[in-house]
């Protein structure tokens, strides 16, 4: 059993608070994934679990065990750190076999151990070799056959894709599926990047200035974000938002913006008139060449091979993204007219950013 | 094109044209980019070249500086086998080797500790760090001075050992400058103090520059403090330590100030190191081709610790540079 649960937990660094009250629990086997941008504190979250970073206030459990005062290495936990944290001194197969190693486990069964470890992972003809002369993949294998090594029941993973390039990062995240698929571990992963989120997580806990914006199954924050940040930083390319009014109009709730005017959902509440809000949509949810829509004129479009990204302005603020069929003949310059799907409307509060339907 | 433009016209005056055709011709791409290498070949000729090979002369020539250079005359290798068979050659190389040995490892051992335990403090680090570096910034002829201060019979140093020695029945009033092996430790010492402060600064580098992420990987593996100084922290600290050896090393080879300030090679010859066994045959005895005979076979000893050394840090750059390639 290994649940990690984190009770108002906070950090602070000096004045600078990293992290404010977070409330979460990692269930068991679950693969978790915090992800948010540059500084919202998902990093020291994870180093307070791994014990490298104490908590301020607040209270860790892991496997119903507080263990705020434990030692990272008292925990049971493996992490990949970042940059990897190979041992550039040692060989392969001695960076697998350092955890055991320094817990002084047999020498014969440190060696079964790490030659399980590197088949597992695939590196076995690596054993002999320093971290130096590995390539980027073959160092990511290392460290991750150095952290099951230990059996952990819980992993920690910070940003460990990040070093490598586009395709290795795709195939990594395959190969990390599989990994929990097969040692059934708690993992908890963080990274920047939502599409490492989108797909390996079993939830997404979403962080932002030092706080858990939103906590869900990536279809569930993707289709129902809970704020306007979370929906700005989930999905590609990011959603369209317009700021205006709701109003009434016959008997229904329409969206007013200076020169577009939307309407909504049925399902939506009617004491929802007369506020200001932003209107979110996705690219996939706006309609190009809807009968009656409104006006618009192509300025960009970007083929992307399954789908086109075409950008047109329509004399709001910024110009809205739209996802169109690629034999679709448009022309930078073109006029059209596009509609939204109501069902794809996310409304926000304009103050607050928080969602209202 | 470039012929067309340096063309010296047929009116111009002879003088100044050749003037102008060097010039022209020192302006030339090729030409002045091996100007700066010119200057220091000279500089180089003049300041080690001539000297060296003056002094390969000299030490074939029976010669004292007291007497006229006319009088000299060549000798062979007779002051190479003078040299050679000199006693005090022999036992001055002696003392340097052992000074520069028990200087080295003790200033190895504690600027390592020291900058060990700077690294690992946050509150008041750079007052430290600049009280530590304070010996290395004073001049050593004040350092002689200070140390001939503590060393006196009654002086500060055997009043603290006092309470040691004297409850294991040793005299507290040691001689460390008239008793031939405490002269020699007092030198050590002296050296010690002054020069402890280079060995912490590389140290504190070394340790500055460890990779955090590496201890943090080896605290979640479970390693205590002691695996991690052992395992990891200590052998990724290997090319500090091997630069600290080698700059020490050859430095602490010429060790002459606190020998001359302290104890003049004495008492007798004991404290008599090769810089000063030199310095006193050339410039007491005026014995010059003596001095430049012994100069030469140092140069062949020294050179070859030099080199060995040289060797020892390029391979280790060499490996660090491959542990750490992408």
């Amino acid at each position: 059993m290994a649940q990690i649960v984190l009770k108002d937990v906070v950090k602070k660094f000096g004045a600078h608070v990293a992290v404010k009250g977070v409330n979460l629990q990692v269930r068991d086997s679950e693969f978790l994934i915090m992800v948010g941008p540059s500084g919202c504190g998902k990093t020291t979250t994870l180093n307070m679990i791994s014990g490298l970073e104490r908590p301020t206030s607040g209270e860790i459990a892991i496997g119903g065990r507080v263990v705020n005062d434990l030692e990272p290495g008292e925990r049971g936990l493996g992490m990949v750190f970042q940059d990897l944290a190979l041992f550039p001194h040692l060989t392969v197969y001695e960076n697998i076999a350092f955890g055991l190693r320094v817990k002084k486990v047999a020498e014969r069964e440190v060696d079964s151990r790490v030659r399980a470890a590197a088949e597992a992972m695939h590196i076995s003809p690596l054993l002999a070799k320093r971290p130096a002369q590995c390539s980027g993949g073959e160092s990511q294998r290392v460290a991750l056959a150095r952290t099951i090594v230990t059996n952990p029941a819980v992993f920690l993973m910070d940003e460990p894709l990040s070093s490598l390039d586009a395709k290795l990062r795709v195939d990594m995240r395959t190969e990390l599926k599989r990994l929990h698929a097969r040692l059934k571990a708690t993992f908890v992963y963080v990274t920047h990047d939502q599409a490492e989120a989108m797909t390996m997580a079993d939830r997404i806990v979403v962080m932002s200035g030092g706080v858990v914006e939103q906590v869900g199954e990536p279809l569930e924050i993707y289709r129902k974000p809970a704020s306007q940040f979370v929906a700005g930083f989930f999905g590609t390319p990011t959603m369209n938002f317009l700021s205006g009014k709701i109003e009434s109009a016959n008997g229904g709730l329409v969206f007013q913006a200076s020169n577009l005017r939307q309407r909504l959902a049925a399902s939506l509440p009617s004491g929802l008139a007369g506020r200001n809000v932003v209107l979110g949509v996705r690219s996939e949810h706006v309609t190009v060449g809807a009968n009656g829509g409104t006006p618009g004129k192509v300025q960009l479009i970007e083929p992307l091979g399954a789908e086109s990204l075409v950008f047109f302005e329509f004399g709001g603020a910024t110009p809205l993204v739209a996802k169109i069929d690629p034999e679709r003949s448009l022309d930078t310059g073109d006029n059209l007219t596009f509609d939204f799907d109501p069902a794809g409307c996310h409304l926000f509060d304009a103050d607050t950013g928080a969602r209202l339907n | 094109m470039s012929e067309a433009r340096i063309a010296v016209p047929e009116s111009a005056p002879a003088g100044g044209s050749s003037r102008r055709r060097l010039r022209d011709w020192l302006a030339q791409e090729r030409v002045f980019r091996l100007i700066p290498f010119v200057l220091v070949e000279v500089v180089f000729l003049f300041v080690i070249i001539i000297p060296f090979l003056l002094m390969v002369y000299i030490s074939f020539l029976k010669w004292r500086a007291n007497r006229p250079f006319e009088q000299a005359f060549l000798s062979g290798f007779g002051n190479y086998e003078q040299v050679l068979t000199a006693p005090g050659f022999w036992s001055a190389l002696g003392h340097t080797f052992y000074f520069a040995g028990c200087a080295v490892v003790l200033e190895l051992v504690i600027g390592f500790v020291l900058a060990m335990f700077v690294s690992r403090t946050v509150r008041a680090r750079g007052l430290y760090i600049t009280i530590f570096l304070v010996p290395m910034m004073i001049v050593p002829v004040v350092v002689g001075y200070n140390f001939t201060m503590l060393y006196i019979d009654s002086g500060p140093i055997n009043q603290l050992l006092a309470p040691f020695l004297e409850p294991l029945g040793i005299d507290p009033r040691i001689r460390w400058l008239s008793d031939p092996a405490a002269a020699q430790w007092a030198v050590i010492l002296a050296d010690v103090w002054q020069w402890t402060s280079l060995t912490f600064l590389i140290f504190l580098s070394g340790f500055s520059a460890l990779p955090k992420q590496l201890i943090n990987a080896a605290r979640v593996m479970g390693a205590t403090a002691w695996q991690i100084f052992w395992r990891v922290e200590l052998p990724l600290l290997k090319p500090a330590i091997v630069i600290a050896v080698v700059i020490r090393s050859m430095e602490a080879l010429k060790i002459f100030d606190p020998v001359v300030l302290l104890t003049a090679g004495g008492p007798g010859t004991s404290t008599q190191t090769i810089a000063f066994y030199l310095w006193e045959q050339v410039w007491v005895f005026n014995k010059f081709s003596f001095g430049a005979a012994a100069s030469i076979l140092l140069l062949i000893i020294f050179a070859t610790l030099i080199f060995f050394g040289i060797y020892l840090l390029v391979r280790q750059s060499a490996a660090v540079a491959q542990q750490r390639a992408p």
